[in-house]
This record gives structure tokens, sequence and C-alpha cells, in this order.
């Protein structure tokens, strides 16, 4: 599977709470962050928990700043994610 | 539907508290509950990301309750029942030998 | 955590030797291969070996930039990996400079580099850790007797995939003289996780 996401894109989060196991915590949904580092790529642990076929997809380090997330702070958090739990951001001009 | 481990950015939670020159097992039972998901691990009875699973599905209030090696140990026998390795009553009458002794 | 009751200790110790019982009886484990598996792991992962990266690093321009673009391709130099497993798994090293501190954390879990740091804290493993480090990591640092100066940033990155992560502190002032053995000596597991500045 290619990379759809260069170092530099801006991303946001998936929305979606699945009832399966998942590696994108909660505090970073539904969020804009910018993809920093690809990691190479990986089967999804959403899938291996389940056994589930599971084709590797690349996974990126995403960086958030905490004010965006939390609503304070000055700090930034870098979280790593699957390609497949992100979109091309769509940013609001102005 | 967020479960329990998933706590970045949770709040309510204390200092953090630091214990020096910690062992890497504070009793024996800890080491071979480490020893025995390692050994069940190698031989493909379930994988990491079952076994992560498994911790995340204890029941909240258990979860918080319990140490780190104890949710490990909650989450082998969870799986090895599931997968029918052992049975629930085996793996409870551990717990009725306790009882009786 | 459990309260450290000696009842409810051995409650759960004889749980786990029942256990272990009922898997010896299917052929799933071998009570001997257990504790080779176990003095392998406690023998060869340690803190020493991420402090033995660092103290390298300071001291080898070459091998840092090396350690900061590909750290598996620089791990065998001194002899270490992150193997062990079927899959080795990706080492990332992040360095402390004058302006940005970096701190580790896994929130979902409690992945961490083993091999180069030994078993991991418990503290590192908590949920007081887990939860507050992400919202305000000046604040958990401080509870470590670190007080980080106001105009460094911070960054927090939370290994929730397969990238594993040490920091690479900065060194220290008045070191100029000392061999790398000394310098790894400076360097502690709190270092490599980044609540303490070395």
């Amino acid at each position: 599977m290619a990379d759809a996401f260069r170092v530099g894109d801006r991303v946001r989060t998936s929305q979606i709470d699945p009832a399966h196991h998942t590696r994108l915590p909660d505090y970073a949904r539904g969020a804009i962050g910018t993809v920093i580092e690809s990691q190479g790529s990986y089967p999804r642990p959403d899938d291996l928990a389940r056994r589930l076929p599971a084709e590797p997809e690349p996974v990126y380090a995403v960086r958030f700043r905490a004010a965006e997330l939390f609503g304070d702070g000055e700090h930034t958090i870098t979280v790593d994610l699957w390609q497949s739990y992100l979109r091309r951001a769509q940013e609001e001009a102005g | 539907m967020v479960r329990i481990n998933d706590v970045g950015g949770m709040q309510g939670f204390p200092p953090v508290q630091q214990e020096l020159d910690e062992p890497a097992f504070h009793a024996d039972w800890e080491a071979h509950v480490f020893a025995i998901n390692r050994a069940l691990r190698d031989r493909g009875i379930y994988n990491v990301h079952e076994f992560r699973d498994a911790i995340e599905r204890i029941p909240p209030q258990d979860y918080l309750a319990s140490s780190y090696y104890e949710r490990w140990l909650h989450a082998i026998t969870t799986l090895l029942v599931e997968k029918g390795v052992l049975t629930a009553a085996e793996v409870s009458g551990g717990e009725a030998e306790v009882a009786d002794g | 955590m459990s309260a450290d009751h000696s009842g409810a200790q051995a409650t759960v110790a004889a749980r786990v030797r029942h256990l272990e019982g009922l898997l010896e009886q299917r052929g799933l484990i071998d009570p001997a291969e257990l504790d080779r598996a176990l003095a392998a792991f406690l023998a060869k992962a340690s803190p020493a070996n991420g402090a033995r990266l660092v103290a390298r690093a300071w001291l080898d321009d070459g091998f840092r930039a090396r350690l900061l673009a590909d750290a598996n391709a620089a791990l065998p130099d001194l002899g270490l990996s992150m193997g062990g497993g079927p899959q080795e798994q990706r080492l990332k090293v992040v360095e402390n400079t004058e302006d940005y501190h970096n701190v580790i954390v896994c929130t979902l879990c409690s992945c961490y580099p083993i091999a180069l740091l030994g078993p991991s804290p418990t503290w590192y493993k908590s949920e007081a850790y887990r939860s507050r480090v992400v919202r305000d990591p000046r604040a958990v640092l401080a509870e470590f007797g670190y007080q980080l100066d106001p105009s460094v940033h911070i960054n927090v990155w939370d290994a929730s995939a397969e990238s594993r992560y040490m920091v690479l502190p900065r060194r220290p002032a008045g070191t100029d003289e000392l061999d790398e053995t000394s310098l790894a000596a400076l360097v502690t597991r709190n270092g490599l996780i980044g609540v303490a500045p070395v």
C-alpha cells in the first residue's frame, strides 16, 4: 500500500470510536495534526486483535499542539497512527 | 467504545509515585506471569494484539483496582478460556484450592 | 494498584501456580524453559545499554547523526539490537537540545524499549503518568524534581504503534575530560525516558 501522506501534510484523525481494539487514543480523535515522519508499514492491530486478514498499512508520527487537543498548554504531543485513522485535513480559511 | 486503558488526558489521577531502585518483579508470581505470557505468545496461542485487547476488556473497576501483572494474569486466563485451551472451571479450580487450604 | 496485603498476594501466587500446573499438563509450558527465558530477559535488557548509546553519541558526531537518522542501523556498532522477538522493533532516538525537550509515554498500555532500558518502572505504566504527562508534562517533570526552563519546548511522544522511543539527553556541562565509560555512568533510566535532565 502506498503512502497517502508525506511529511508536512496536515491530517485529521478519525472521529469514530470503534467497539474493537484500536490504537488511536481518544484524546487525539477528531483532531488536526502535522505528519512529521513516515515510519514504515505494519498490519493494523485493529485487525490482528480479531485475527482478521491484515495487509501492512503505512504508519505516521503525527504532531498535535496541546492547545488544539486540550484547550491549553504550550507543548506538542506526537502520536504514531495508522493511515486508516487519518484523512487529509480540509482546514477552514481565516 | 472508549476503553478504560485509554487514559491519556483523563482527569483525576494522583501525582506520579516513583519507587526508587525498584526490582523488575515485586514477587515471584509476577515473573512467572511474565514468562508464561512470553511462552504462550511464542507458541502462537495468542498474539500481542489479542493480549492487549484482553487487558482492555477487563471491567473498568477491576482494571483500576489491579496491579500491572494482575492485569496480565486476567488477560492470559481470559484468552486461554476464550480459545478453548482451558475451561473456566479449570482456571477457577485454583481459587477453590486456596479457599480450602 | 491492588492492596499489598499478604493474603491477597498469596491468593494471586496460588492462582499463578495453579495456572502453571494446568499449562504444564497440557504441554504448553516447560518450567525450565520459563526460567531460562526470564534469566535471559533480565540479563540482557538494561538501561546500561541506552546509556552506552548516549555516551557514544556525545563523543562521536557521526554516530550521533546516524543514531538520530536510523537508530536500528546504528545499534550494532555497540553490539546492541532491538531484536529478541519475531520482528525487530523500530527504535527512534529523539534528541534534547537547549530549546527542545522530549518525554516518552505509552498512554494506551506500556510500550517501552525494554532492550535498551530494561524492564519498565511501575510509574511509567501507571494511570497517573499515562493520563497526566500528555496533558501537563511540565507538572509531571516537576514531580520528578525536574524544573525545566519555561522557554524550553516540550514534545511528548506517545508510542501508540510499532516504534519505541528513547531520549538522547543533553551532555552535562563540565564533562569534557570524561571517557565514554564515565559518561555512560551519568545517564539514568529517567533521563532516557525524559523525566530527568540526564
